[in-house]
């Protein structure tokens, strides 16, 4: 019998069918019990009396509460961003000063937060700033006003839960970063007489950009498209995008502006996760 | 060979695009000990792949024992494979390791205990059973793959670069164990290595593969007494090779042309012929090993500690005597 | 280098009590002896986190927060674990392409989803409030699952899988006997993981839940608003305990930090 010819060499793992049976199971849910509806929901954005049509971005751009909503959101976490930045850097440098016990301790204990949920969380600062809460109750007894302060439902008290909420991921981001900065980097710098505001800015701060930016946009995402905090300690007074949408269809059955609302979430998130994703891609290389 | 035990035809491999292996024809007799000798890249683990079923051939056929294999899968063709990293399966015991194929043929538990308890035994790791992998040496892990595949009497035994992870020490250990294991099993077995010395203490019969073909095969004396191109030459240490146009002036060798070489042993120093001039030389204990320039390209020769010192810059007449040359007919 | 070292201890304290802090007033508020929320509480009683054991509504939200948790995680187990493997190991046109679908639901903000999928398949296909919530919450872990299998994946390497063949081994018996209990820990991480993303879990369950259906975390939200009392921090605090606790057995048992 003569020898015969067939396709393609093929190796063991190269049978795609198989790899494509296996994956398509979760490939086609994710694909139907998500994709499509928010697709779907999204496209709702776009539809007019006539089919397609901006309008409804027009509108919503009109509506002087979805404008100030919408800063608003972006503003906070452009905020909280900053805030988080600022002391997370403070937090990764002691950390990763200290030695190799107690770094591993105090990152633990900074990453303890993420494991409890938000609602717990933010359900403290009601405990805390409400009217016959912790803090006013130190203001008025300190003698510092009169009567209690407003505290809860302000863009302040959503900003500190914000910050609360999403510093770990800084944290923990800037320590990565730095960790992996070769080791005599910094003495090298301050035996060439540097100090240390210098240190940071010239030295630390450029080599650790991309755990800056790895942080910094899981903490804008997180901050602009956050819930809860925003519904417990803003409530309807402090409305950001995600409150307004829940509210828009809850009470009003708006989808219009619901659709449009989540088109810009889904364009900021999906925006921020490729910067992250470019800036890890970066970094592995 | 009349009715071979493995017998490639024709054989066609590649991956993708590319054609790793254009033909290849190669036949084993049972109880052969076969090394497959070459450069990276020059085919030699493709093929054992598609012996072993792991890489499915283009076109051409593969027999084992008479019966066609070609495409019969990986796991059913009594093949046994030692890989290079040896894939130790990381979660289980040695015991475990080696029983597994067994496990698979169902085996009573009692023969499969005896027969595993051999196999350990039988590669020098008795007592080692309850062992795992992480906690035992590169040598240990490698007798362990051994006896893996050997217990379950696979009817070709394959090897992938089995002594190129071990020291030198080592090495010279575990050639004398596959000797002997093959030897007292009788097991059909063909190796991968790019490492000559290798191929020539262990091989009944070497095989010498570039790109993709067969340049030379033969005993391990053929190989390395009479090579009969320049490339097979220059593996085995005839390191000088030039036109075959002696006596009279030195050539440089073309490729494809017939051709002369000498080992660096063969060349003689300071009388002769031909001019050359020292470009270095380096004392190796043994033997001095001397670079020289010529007309035809560089030389290189070893001679013995006590001879005429050679100095760089030197002029130096050479020889390079017949009766230590080999023929190469390309 | 003294004074920075001091100053980043003091700025490391000030930021854990910041962190901690609320936990420590939370923990404390609801182990309160009154009857009323207060922080620093009158007294110290274990009352309320009795009580909270004895709420019918809790309990209920509680149960349906751990089936829920339990469920959709194994869902989406049994669906991302083949899909990891067959990605990992086999070259499947448009890897890439299906690797970033099965990541997606990472990257959507939750109450789309939730909304999404009532709009367009909870409502069209009339799905029970259970199932719609099992469908949202087993999107949700999908990607969890299907990341931390594929790192796990990519660190066994894949001549094993070859000599297990090579020993008569079919694909499936390679799977079963070696694969899978070399990436057991892998799944366990995405389990755990999974499990607190899905119980934790607020605006993808925001729209779906139903009149008497409802899952713990949505329950506290809403009693937030009226109950004044400190039974909600009592159970925040025990939730808060049954986190970390579980992430800390995670942790040790695992090394969980190593597939996040």
């Amino acid at each position: 019998m003569a020898p015969q010819q067939f396709g393609a060499g093929r190796a063991v793992f190269d049978d795609r069918r198989i790899g494509m049976a296996l994956a398509a199971p979760a490939a086609l849910f994710v694909a139907l019990a998500f994709i499509l509806p928010v697709a779907v929901l999204l496209s709702g954005g776009f539809q007019g009396v006539d089919g397609w049509t901006l309008a409804r971005f027009a509108e919503f751009a009109e509506e002087p509460l979805y404008r100030e909503v919408f800063w608003r959101t972006v503003k906070l976490g452009a905020l909280v961003t900053l805030t988080s930045a600022v002391l997370g850097y403070a937090t990764a440098l002691a950390i990763v000063d200290a030695g190799p016990t107690w770094k591993g301790r105090w990152s633990g204990l900074v990453m303890l937060p993420l494991m409890i949920s938000p609602v717990a969380r933010t359900y403290a600062w009601i405990v805390l700033l409400g009217r016959t809460g912790f803090v006013n109750q130190v203001i008025t007894g300190l003698g510092l006003s009169a009567e209690p302060l407003r505290l809860l439902f302000t863009e302040t008290a959503v900003f500190i839960g914000l910050v609360q909420l999403f510093l770990p991921l800084m944290v923990l981001s800037l320590v990565s970063a730095l960790e992996n900065l070769p080791a005599d980097v910094v003495p090298a710098a301050r035996v060439l007489g540097a100090r240390w505001p210098t240190v940071f800015f010239r030295v630390l701060l450029p080599l650790s950009r991309e755990g800056l930016v790895i942080g910094g946009t899981l903490v804008f995402t997180g901050s602009v498209t956050a819930y809860i905090t925003p519904a417990v300690l803003g409530g309807s007074k402090v409305l950001m995008l995600e409150t307004l949408l829940y509210q828009r269809v809850s009470v009003a059955s708006d989808f219009a502006s619901a659709s449009v609302i989540a088109l810009i979430l889904i364009v900021m998130s999906v925006v921020t996760h490729a910067l992250l994703k470019r800036a890890s891609s970066a970094r592995k290389r | 060979m009349s009715d071979p035990f493995l017998n490639l035809e024709q054989l066609s491999l590649g991956y993708g695009a590319s054609l790793a292996v254009p033909s290849l024809d190669l036949a084993m007799a049972e109880g052969e000990l076969l090394a497959l000798l070459g450069p990276s890249g020059c085919g030699k683990t493709t093929t054992m792949r598609a012996i072993a079923g792991l890489l499915a051939p283009r076109s051409g056929r593969i027999t084992l024992a008479g019966r066609d294999i070609t495409r019969v899968s990986a796991n059913q063709r009594e093949v046994g494979l030692v890989f290079q990293s040896y894939a130790l399966f990381p979660h289980l015991s040695v015991f475990e390791n080696v029983a597994f194929g067994l496990r698979l043929r169902r085996v009573a538990a009692d023969e499969m205990q005896r027969r595993a308890d051999e196999a350990i035994a039988m590669v020098g790791l008795a007592g080692f059973e309850r062992r795992l992998p992480r906690e035992l040496s590169g040598g240990q892990q490698q007798r362990v793959a051994l006896a893996r595949s050997v217990v379950v009497r696979p009817r070709l035994l394959l090897l992938d670069e089995p002594l190129s992870n071990l020291d030198a020490r080592l090495r010279l250990e575990m050639r004398s164990e596959l000797q002997r294991l093959q030897r007292d099993l009788g097991v059909t077995m063909m190796y991968v290595t790019h490492d000559q010395s290798e191929a020539l203490a262990l091989a009944d019969r070497v095989v010498v593969m570039r790109e993709g073909r067969i340049a030379q095969q033969g005993s391990p004396v053929d190989i390395y007494e009479r090579p009969r191109t320049a490339f097979v030459a220059r593996f085995v240490g005839f390191e000088n090779v030039f036109a075959a146009t002696l006596p009279g002036r030195l050539q440089p060798w073309l490729d494809g042309q017939p051709g002369l070489a000498w080992r660096p042993r063969g060349v003689v120093l300071g009388q002769g012929p031909h001019d050359g001039k020292v470009l270095g030389a380096s004392y190796l204990g043994e033997s001095v090993e001397v670079l020289l320039q010529t007309d035809a390209g560089p030389l290189k020769a070893q001679v013995a500690p006590d001879g005429p010192r050679c100095v760089a810059g030197e002029n130096l007449k050479f020889d390079l005597p017949m009766s230590s040359a080999v023929a190469l007919e390309s | 280098m003294n004074g920075m070292r001091a100053a980043g201890a003091l700025a490391l304290g000030a930021v854990l009590l910041f962190l901690l802090g609320p936990f420590v007033v939370i923990a404390l508020a609801g182990l309160s002896a009154g009857e009323t929320l207060a922080f620093p509480p009158q007294g110290l009683s274990l009352r309320w986190v009795i009580a909270v054991f004895g709420m019918e509504n809790f309990r209920a939200s509680f149960w349906l927060s751990l089936q829920l948790g339990i469920g959709s995680t194994l869902l989406a187990l049994l669906l991302g674990v083949p899909a990891a493997y067959g990605l990992a190991r086999y070259k499947v046109p448009g890897r890439e392409a299906i690797r970033t679908v099965l990541i997606a639901p990472l990257i959507v903000p939750g109450i789309i989803v939730g909304l999404a999928l009532l709009r367009h398949a909870v409502i069209p296909l009339d799905l029970g409030v259970t199932w719609a919530l099992t469908l949202a919450h087993t999107v949700l872990v999908v990607p969890y699952a299907v990341r931390v299998v594929t790192a796990s994946l990519d660190n066994l390497r894949t001549d094993v899988e070859e000599a297990a063949v090579m020993l008569g081994a079919t694909r499936l018996q390679s799977f079963f006997r070696i694969v899978l209990p070399n990436i057991r820990s892998g799944i366990i991480a995405a389990f755990i993981l999974g499990f607190v993303t899905s119980f934790n879990q607020v605006p993808v369950s925001l729209f779906l839940t139903g009149p008497g259906i409802t899952t713990l975390p949505i329950d506290m939200l809403t009693s937030m608003e009226f109950v004044y009392d400190p039974s909600i921090a009592a159970l925040s605090a025990l939730m808060a305990l049954l986190s970390i606790a579980i992430v800390a057995v995670a942790e040790r048992a695992l090394g969980l930090s190593r597939y996040v």
